[in-house]
């Protein structure tokens, strides 16, 4: 099975990125979006059906903790994952963004298997 | 993540070198303070094209100054994570600054970090408010 993913960062590079780990990891790619912050982030969702959302905390407009906080609140997409990836490293913060509805947390700098296995992990794709 | 190797330590370049990129951030927290990050203009090129699968010779000026501001953001989050794992950071966006007249500073000299990448020098300061932390900055590099 393929999926659909989001990637919301404010940084243009970071979003680059992180697309091509997904897919040089040889996670299951069919579909990959951008957002430049939660705000856009929100915009895409409202128009496109994706697996799971990547974000990044601290970006304009609506951050991540924001963008967690309206997702929880939206009934339809309060089931989507949301994965944070983040060099906030720190214990308060990620227990404070898993209290708000991430299922997973993935700390910058990472590995390419950290990230698709955590994606992995998070959508319950089954250990070949 | 980086696919950047430190082949040795270097000395940090000298006050006001033109041929490099410097970015910085501050970070509110306990304590709070400010980051530095400086790269030789060769090492932030090749470090961008790795980062962003390009060819060095057709990167843009505003992707190598992208990937620096997140590498400057990813280097700085882990420092702290290790400094103060318990507690909290808030980091500024990252800027590309220019005309320092004292780059490394003289608060920041003794928490400055310097190592030779192959295409030139990358460095890391990292300057604090309070004395708190001073004995472990280092360490976290």
């Amino acid at each position: 099975m393929a999926y659909r993913v989001l990637i919301t960062d404010d940084s243009p590079a970071m979003r680059t990125f992180v697309r091509r780990v997904i897919e040089l990891s040889g996670f299951d790619l069919a579909a990959c979006f951008e957002a430049g912050d939660g705000a856009e982030a929100l915009d895409v969702l409202r128009e496109e059906w994706v697996d799971a959302i990547l974000t990044d905390i601290n970006m304009p407009n609506v951050d991540g903790e924001e963008l967690l906080r309206r997702l929880a609140e939206d009934e339809m997409l309060r089931s989507i994952p949301a994965i944070v990836i983040s060099t906030d490293a720190t214990e308060s913060r990620i227990a404070r963004l898993l209290a708000l509805g991430a299922r997973g947390y993935v700390t910058k700098p990472f590995r390419p298997e950290t990230l698709r296995a955590e994606l992995e992990r998070t959508l319950g794709v089954p250990v070949e | 993540m980086f696919f950047l190797e430190a082949l040795a330590d270097a000395e940090p370049p000298a006050p006001g070198s033109a041929d490099g990129l410097t970015v910085q951030l501050r970070f509110d927290g306990d304590p709070p303070g400010l980051f530095r990050l400086g790269l030789a203009r060769a090492a932030a090129n090749a470090i961008a094209a790795d980062f962003l699968g390009e060819d060095a010779e057709t990167l843009t000026a505003k992707q190598s100054q992208d990937v620096a501001r997140e590498l400057a953001n990813m280097i700085c989050g882990a420092v702290l994570s290790r400094i103060e794992s318990r507690g909290s950071f808030r980091l500024s966006p990252p800027e590309i600054v220019t005309g320092l007249e004292l780059p490394w500073g003289a608060a920041a000299q003794a928490n400055a970090y310097s190592v030779e990448t192959g295409n030139g020098t990358l460095t890391a300061a990292i300057s604090m408010e309070t004395q708190a932390c001073q004995a472990t900055e280092k360490s976290a590099f």
